[in-house]
């Protein structure tokens, strides 16, 4: 009986989500779906240039067109991102002397709708006087042709790392190969924009913003830190969010515009970003260069690792996380993934240039990382001529090296790391596939195989969210008996009113349709970190688990005293409380709850009136990581340059699972994301720093068609975290581009080609084909 | 990302689609408006009238003669791709209009703003070159029938009139074996490159391409048995090219498209406009 | 200021008289004029299908045709499957036993593209509803879901019609 009730029964089921059902009905309100009467809207007029002198500025004629109550320049608005000492530079929320992006912020045009706030933004006159603009990330650290800013060096982050004893081991290795790898700026392209509403609340004085954002109180944070308000004054609410993948997890100047002009104009504004101009000032990321080399012994032992980590940060760093140190400084520590590999050098540079700023998005270091690490490993094998797959297995970090500390310094904890490629391995048939592989190239035809084993770092104290290493959980059992528990985690998808109640419901012992979650409101959630940096499900789930298990406690005690027995007699579920091998001795859990609320005098002493409290859970670790095996397989046409995923396997471990159908919806997520990342996603700027790709019709995103059916395999290697709970929401993006470049680099090997640089477009194989 | 202001005029006849055309000389036709609303959103292009032509139920006709097929101007891609007549006896236009954008676009762009659109990349421009398709086009002077193959200037140009439509396009129905096809990036994209290749049977042949040049032209050319031959020809058809796009990509994808089409020509067996009942 | 049109709208079999301006977007009427706010905004360019909306029963999208032109057509919007949670569309039902869904964004064009193609074809293969789809994009689920949570309807249907 007791083992009965303490079994979870929802952690680890696939328990249908209770927010879709508003979503499939259209029901859901979005920060668009916010309507109040009288409320204004932004349209904002941006840069032409990527580098210009701001000469002068004719506002009037868009003053005077209808509907339009206020136009503000940086006057209006006199707000610097990052006035922290963290930066030399810090952004003005309107640009006013001069303009270092081509997208940034010059003028807010305030009007009555967005169809007139644009016909005004077409009668303002800048004139400019344009400079050479900083486009080269490899010239920009060489402070050619020049400062971005100039009371600043281009480098705004240098590093130096080397293990000890790393420049003997690595020159006494048999061999050394070397290879510049690239990433090309991608960004996140949530379905639905960027976007944010404020206005006064007339009773309190207080501001309510609606955020599309990841972190609640981050939002809150960040308005006053910049705009001088007291917490208690502000409230933010996060209504429905339509994807967030960490390009959400910033706070923009157009947010800081939009609140200051509803305090100021005393009437309610909202400002949602169209594609054009989420594709211009969204944060970018991935521009990255890597000039790696690696040292290895002909029996394909890996010895060390040399990089230097460039990442073009853009005209400014992002807000408050700038994307080119999240890529460099973690990739430099992760370097090695899964491998055994005892000695590493890591420079990293971070520079300033004439583009948009470089931000988070999904897994940040972690493509590009694992890009370079699995790519040096197929090159380590076709240099040996030894199969990859063997190269892996040499170099693998084995079960009993665990707890692992990689010669960066960071500490693995226990993962499933061969054995992930051993089993993803035997889905794929890969002997099969070899023999395949030879009998289609006969005929001219190209498949390929690539492997990815990558490691995820989550649940850490800092990410693109924040630095809050914990998360919070006001729970309250309700006088009914039901079960609300409110969090201040930011969801853009992932289902976590559903992944917390289930930890709860079987904590608490109530039905999991007797748990209500709320997030996305300063008002009712306690203080919390958000979501980003795949913390959600380890910090916030594991502050669920503990905040049941504190309330559990409590009604263990008051049931414990109503019915007259020992507290390890009481047994609890199904929304009742029963001594253990007498169930008629029983009270259900809205009994209690009118005892605590109401009948208050039944109260054992020591306990307070009512149901309700707050639990907080920091991880013991500084990081716990997730890990898994990714392998695709492609088919490339050598005439054309496309490349089709033919197969696509997944063995993923990220300890206990809390609902599996979550888990393989994140999966299947990122590998689409990741064919994008490979193959797709690209966003270009032309000789003069102009964005050229500015609609859905040039950064192409994979559709249906583009995206092949994915086979998923759960490992389970608990954390010893709370619950045994890893993260996992970026793994899947971080191991894909690697597997598929690898598969595109095995297909082509007769042409000697391999993937340097991401994405892979057709004219790259035409290229190695023609060469 | 909103258009800016116009005038709005429904028009029921072509005359009077027309006669408005005229009275303004920054008017445009709204047909399907899968091509013109984007570039209204943009605000790149600023109408000061739009004349919606949709209800000119002329225009929607297609219509099947002894000889030839005549295709309304707002023939929808989507019927084109589903029509049970034109799959039957114009094979090569329902395969055609399946490569054009995606479901919800064909639903509503139309074959004759696609004709008058004259993106180099498009596919219906090549296909009617290739078909030596007569463009009819209607404006204050009256109608006038252009040849496809002078309807073209270049890119986005043609010889219509600010003040003229596209009424209709006329097509022999008397064609040797046709094959398309085309190289995008994704299913749906405008083409990288694209061709169609008309086999006369008797070692001689045409190709048309889209995507790499400024517009579409028809080059009668050898098609030689022997593959490697075949492909000297294409290229050497490329050189004919009078706007051939400079990128040697480009001009790679267009002989490898241009082998598919004839592949494509030889796979499907039959004569595709004259033979009746063949499926595609 | 640009003088208002009136206009009668037919949605989801309910009229609506509304004054438009010809240049706005039927998107942006069936959203903040009609309070219909099932349908989402994505790109304005034609290009993502979150818009998406049955115009005689065939997929279009909302952003690429101005509100005036719609007069006389008959649309259907995600209100137009249903808005009740206890009785959601074989469909809407079927999404969510699936998981096709995460962030929600899409959803609405993705419900209103797969209505319609199983109308026209209740027994589609896995490719032809890829293609149908290929124009309504999805930046979480990687499709593979939306795509099972379709074909499970139409298996379904053809147990019951067999």
């Amino acid at each position: 009986m007791t083992e009965q009730a303490m079994r979870p029964q929802f952690m680890g089921a696939r328990v249908k989500r209770v927010e879709d059902p508003r979503l499939l009905t259209g029901q859901a309100r979005y920060v668009d779906d916010i309507e109040v009467p009288g409320m204004l809207e932004v349209a904002f007029v941006r840069s032409p240039h990527a580098a210009a002198k701001i000469l002068s500025m004719d506002l009037e004629a868009a003053r005077h067109a209808p509907g339009v109550r206020a136009v503000w320049t940086f006057e209006d608005c006199p707000v610097m991102l990052w006035q922290r000492d963290t930066y030399e530079v810090g952004q003005p929320v309107l640009a006013h002397d001069e303009v270092r992006y081509v997208g940034e912020p010059i003028v807010a045009i305030i009007a009555e709708n967005r169809y007139l706030a644009e016909d005004a933004a077409e009668l303002v006159t800048i004139r400019y006087e344009t400079k050479t603009p900083v486009l080269d990330m490899v010239d920009a650290i060489a402070e050619s042709p020049r400062r971005v800013h100039p009371e600043a060096q281009n480098v705004f982050f240098h590093k130096v790392y080397a293990s000890k004893g790393f420049d003997e081991a690595f020159n006494a290795a048999e061999h050394h190969l070397s290879e510049t790898f690239r990433t090309t700026r991608q960004t996140a392209v949530t379905l639905e924009p960027r976007c944010t509403a404020a206005m006064l609340d007339p009773a309190s004085g207080r501001m309510t913003i609606y955020a599309s954002t990841q972190s609640p109180h981050r939002v809150r944070s960040d308005m006053c830190e910049l705009l001088g308000w007291d917490e208690n004054q502000i409230r933010v609410i996060v209504p429905e969010v339509g994807g967030g993948f960490g390009m959400k997890a910033n706070t923009y100047p157009e947010d800081i515009i939009v609140v200051s002009a509803a305090q100021k104009l005393r009437k309610p504004v909202k400002w949602v970003s169209d594609r054009t101009e989420s594709l211009l000032s969204d944060v970018h990321a991935r521009d990255d260069i890597h000039e790696a080399e690696v040292a290895f012994n002909s029996d394909g032992k890996i010895v060390g690792f040399r990089d230097h980590l460039m990442a073009d940060g853009g005209a400014y760093p992002a807000y408050p996380f700038s994307g080119a140190v999240g890529e460099t400084s973690l990739a430099s520590r992760v370097l090695t993934g899964p491998y055994d590999i005892p000695y590493i050098a890591t420079t990293i540079d971070c520079t300033y240039s004439n583009k948009t700023p470089l931000g988070a998005y999904r897994g940040v270091w972690g493509p590009i990382a694992s890009f370079v690490q699995e790519g040096l490993i197929d090159r380590v094998a076709r240099a040996l001529g030894k199969d990859p797959a063997d190269i892996r297995r040499i170099n693998m970090i084995r079960p009993d090296q665990f707890p692992y500390r990689n010669s960066a310094g960071m500490v693995y904890d226990q993962g499933s790391y061969g054995e992930s490629m051993e089993e993803a391995l035997k889905l794929v048939d890969y002997k099969e596939f070899r023999r395949r592989q030879d009998t289609l190239r006969h005929e001219g035809r190209y498949v390929g195989i690539g492997i990815s084993v990558f490691v995820e770092p989550t649940a850490m104290a800092s990410s693109e969210a924040g630095s809050v290493g914990y998360e919070s959980v006001f729970i309250r059992i309700e006088p009914t008996g039901k079960v609300t528990a409110a969090f201040g985690l930011g969801p853009t998808g992932q289902g976590h009113e559903t992944t917390m109640a289930q930890l709860i419901a079987d904590q608490v012992g109530v039905n999991f349709e007797d748990v209500v979650i709320l997030h996305g409101d300063t008002d009712s959630a306690p203080f919390g970190g958000g979501t980003g940096g795949s913390r959600s499900g380890p910090i916030g789930g594991g502050a669920a688990l503990v905040a049941g298990r504190e309330m559990r406690a409590r009604l263990v005690k008051l049931a414990a005293h109503l019915l007259e027995a020992g507290e390890e007699d009481i047994e609890l579920g199904a929304g009742k409380a029963w001594v253990a091998g007498v169930p008629d001795r029983a009270m259900t859990i809205k009994e209690l709850a009118e005892v605590a609320y109401t009948h208050v005098k039944r109260i054992p002493e020591g306990l307070p009136i009512g149901l309700e409290l707050v639990a907080r859970y920091q991880p013991k670790r500084a990081v716990s990581f997730s890990n898994g095996t990714h392998i695709a397989e492609v088919e490339v046409d050598v005439l054309s340059g496309l490349i089709r995923v033919l197969n696509y396997v997944v063995v993923n471990d990220c300890g206990r699972l809390i609902n599996p159908m979550i888990v393989e919806g994140q999966i299947q997520g990122g590998v689409a994301q990741g064919i994008g990342s490979a193959f797709l996603e690209s966003l270009r700027y032309d000789e003069h720093g102009q964005l050229v790709t500015t609609s859905l019709m040039d950064y192409l995103l994979p559709e249906a068609t583009e995206v092949p059916r994915i086979t998923t395999r759960h490992l389970v290697t608990p954390s010893e975290g709370e619950g045994g709970i890893k993260g996992m929401g970026e793994g899947s993006l971080i191991g894909a581009p690697a597997a598929l470049v690898n598969a595109v680099s095995d297909a082509l090997a007769p042409f000697g080609a391999m993937v340097r640089q991401l994405p892979v477009l057709p004219n790259d194989v035409l290229d190695w084909v023609n060469a | 990302m909103k258009p800016g202001a116009f005038e709005y005029r429904k028009a029921t006849t072509v005359k009077d689609a027309v006669a408005w055309l005229h009275s303004d000389l920054n008017s445009k036709i709204l047909a399907g408006g899968q091509s013109l609303v984007p570039v209204m959103n943009f605000r790149l292009a600023h109408p000061s009238l739009l004349v919606d032509i949709n209800e000119i139920a002329a225009l929607h006709q297609i219509t099947f003669n002894a000889d030839t097929v005549t295709l309304g101007a707002l023939v929808r891609h989507q019927e084109m791709a589903e029509s049970t007549e034109v799959r039957d006896r114009l094979p090569l236009l329902a395969v055609t209009a399946r490569h054009i954008g995606h479901w919800a676009i064909r639903n509503r762009g139309t074959l004759g703003g696609s004709l008058a659109h004259a993106d180099p990349a498009s596919e219906w421009p090549a296909v009617m070159v290739a078909l030596e398709a007569q463009i009819q086009v209607e404006g204050p002077d009256g109608a006038r029938t252009i040849p496809a193959s002078e309807f073209y200037l270049g890119y986005y140009t043609t010889e219509l009139a600010a003040d003229e439509i596209v009424t209709a396009v006329t097509i022999s129905r008397t064609r040797h074996r046709l094959g398309f096809a085309e190289v995008a990036r994704r299913p749906g994209d405008f083409a990288l490159a694209g061709s169609i290749v008309e086999d006369f049977g008797d070692g001689q042949g045409s190709v048309t391409w889209f995507g790499v040049a400024g517009k579409p032209e028809r080059v009668v050319l050898a098609l030689p048995e022997e593959e490697s031959a075949r492909a000297r020809s294409f290229q050497s058809a490329l050189g004919k090219l009078s706007q051939l796009d400079d990128d040697r990509h480009r001009q790679q994808l267009a002989v490898t498209v241009a082998e598919r089409a004839f592949q494509h020509s030889r796979l499907t067996g039959h004569e595709y406009l004259t033979f009746e009942g063949g499926q595609v | 200021m640009a003088t208002k049109t009136p206009i009668r709208l037919t949605i989801n079999h309910e009229s609506y008289d509304v004054e438009v301006e010809p240049r706005w977007l039927l998107s942006d009427v069936i959203r903040h004029q009609l309070g219909l706010i099932g349908t989402h905004v994505g790109c304005e360019q034609g290009v993502c299908g979150a818009c998406t909306i049955l115009v005689d029963g065939k997929p279009e999208r909302s952003c690429l045709v101005f509100a005036v032109q719609a007069e006389g057509a008959d649309i259907t919007t995600v209100e137009g499957l249903s808005t009740d949670p206890q009785h959601l569309t074989a469909l809407q039902e079927s999404f969510r036993d699936h998981h096709a869904l995460q962030c929600g964004y899409c959803t609405s064009g993705m419900l209103l593209t797969a209505t319609a193609l199983l109308k026209k074809e209740p027994h589609p293969t896995e490719d032809a509803i890829r293609e149908a789809l290929s124009g309504n994009v999805c930046r979480c689920t990687g499709y593979q879901f939306i795509v099972d949570a379709i074909l499970a309807v139409a298996n379904g249907s053809k147990e019951v019609q067999e």
